[in-house]
């Protein structure tokens, strides 16, 4: 075992002054991230987190079919007051995801849409965005 | 066809190790280079309110201002220069022009203006620039910049009066600009700009507490992490994103709705602080709040590390010094350093596709 690691659990500082390094990463981010906002037109509905999903998936294998839905997807967030959610999506997949969200347009009998708000290969993107700088 | 439906833009993160402690060390180049900021954020793990030392700090950030309809012939007058320009850390950006289809324009601490304009207003401008990096092959955007500390560009001398004329009678540009000047002690924009709608701004303020939180282990000499030892600095990024988003990492890989999961090692922690402050933020303001994070650990801490996350504006014309900056489909210029417990620190600076390399 390495003896510093021995070392370390006795004392809570790390150790000394650490050397320069860089590293660049082109394209690292395997998933994109969106976050968007379902509206709908006149009366809406009320949807859970899984609904939500369902809806996505589903508008997913209306456009692109078995392996559109199949597509890695992951809701990571879904306010279900705002309506707003944010979503990961493989990078290869953000082309089909994105297709398939501007096409919906209804959800039980309810016409809706869904605006893109954000995307980003960084979901710490989403946590900051200028463009909602309000100074009204 | 498919894979150029598969294909997804560029984007670069550039991670750096390195310690406070070092002579060359450029955190502060760095910071203080990035020069628009719309959002910084602190992250305290272990940190139920925020030290007084840092809250004072966050409460001397001062104002910054909203000025309405301000022709750019403002920037080239020979008292604006002197009054402002020539003693530095001026800033001002466009409010509310998105950089990928409005004219936009941003004075820079070092006296440069820089105009991003479509080709029409290039055109009757009439000014030299340079097509967009990222326009192709018929530009239809370009930028302009100009030094506003030149010494060609005396009062009366050519230059100044064509900048002048191109200014008040070519090309009126009006725009609505964000101020701000970290300069206490000097006449005040309030009243130097008076003939125009000024508006004083304060910063937004807001505290999160998450509990019981999943936080990445992490070792400062080891930015590419171990298994079952320390993650590395790229995982840290994307967890730094899901605290900042509320997103919850406590999933399991069969869950349907989400997958997404913390990652490993990790400890939990009782409860993390998420301190955000929205507004103009000038990089001396963050300069100051890093200082205080390094003296945050001066006392015995339970937590190893602190971050700071700091958001570029999308509709910059600059991200990193005088880089060009695009929207494209986000226009993301973000970086996030952090603070460890021995005076190391780690830089995380990410932009997306229309953007240089970080320097």
């Amino acid at each position: 075992m390495d003896p510093m690691h021995g070392r370390m659990r006795e004392q809570p500082k790390l150790a000394g002054p650490t050397s320069y390094e860089r590293i660049v990463l082109k394209n690292p981010s395997e998933h994109h991230y969106m976050k968007v906002q379902l509206e709908f037109n006149g009366e809406g509905a009320q949807l859970s987190a899984t609904q939500f999903k369902l809806l996505v998936v589903s508008a997913l294998k209306n456009l692109h079919g078995e392996v559109g839905s199949s597509l890695p997807l992951d809701l990571l967030s879904f306010d279900e007051k705002t309506l707003c959610a944010v979503l990961r999506v493989c990078s290869r997949g953000l082309v089909k995801l994105w297709s398939s969200l501007t096409l919906l347009g209804h959800y039980k009998n309810h016409e809706c849409s869904i605006r893109v708000i954000q995307t980003s290969p960084f979901l710490l993107a989403l946590a900051g965005n200028s463009r909602e700088l309000d100074l009204e | 066809m498919l894979r150029g439906l598969e294909a997804c833009p560029r984007h670069l993160l550039v991670c750096e190790k390195s310690s406070f402690l070092h002579e060359k060390s450029r955190h502060s180049a760095l910071v203080q280079s990035h020069y628009y900021n719309c959002s910084v954020s602190l992250l305290l793990p272990e940190c139920a309110s925020l030290p007084e030392h840092i809250k004072r700090t966050v409460d001397n950030f001062g104002r910054y201002y909203l000025v309405r309809n301000l022709p750019l012939h403002e920037f080239v007058k020979e008292d604006f220069i002197n009054t402002f320009v020539k003693k530095g850390a001026f800033y001002a950006l466009t409010y509310r022009t998105r950089i990928d289809q409005d004219n936009s324009a941003a004075l820079l601490p070092t006296g440069k203006l820089i105009l991003s304009v479509d080709k029409d207003t290039y055109e009757e401008l009439g000014l030299q620039g340079k097509p967009s990096l990222y326009s192709g092959k018929n530009p239809l955007r370009y930028i302009i910049k100009i030094d506003l500390t030149e010494e060609g560009l005396a009062p009366g001398g050519k230059k100044f009066q064509r900048l002048n004329w191109a200014f008040t009678e070519k090309k009126p540009l009006k725009c609505d600009f964000l101020l701000a000047w970290d300069n206490t002690g000097a006449p005040s924009i309030l009243s130097y700009f008076c003939k125009y709608t000024v508006k004083e701004c304060n910063f937004k303020i807001t505290s999160r507490i998450s509990r019981d939180l999943p936080c990445p282990v992490l070792k400062s000499g080891d930015l590419h992490g171990k298994p079952e030892e320390s993650c590395s600095s790229e995982e840290l990024f994307d967890w730094l994103g899901a605290v900042s988003n509320s997103i919850d990492c406590d999933n399991d890989s069969s869950n349907f709705i989400s997958a997404f999961c913390c990652p490993h090692p990790n400890t939990m922690v009782e409860r993390a602080h998420l301190c955000t402050i929205n507004g103009f933020v000038t990089p001396e303001n963050i300069q100051r709040l890093l200082d205080q994070l390094r003296e945050y650990f001066a006392e015995p801490k339970l937590t190893q590390w602190v971050s700071l996350i700091v958001h570029g504006f999308a509709d910059s014309p600059v991200s990193w010094k005088e880089c060009e900056h695009g929207f494209f489909k986000g226009g993301e210029n973000l970086y996030s350093v952090v603070v460890f417990n021995n005076q190391d620190y780690w830089l995380q600076m990410a932009v997306g596709t229309h953007d240089g390399c970080p320097p």
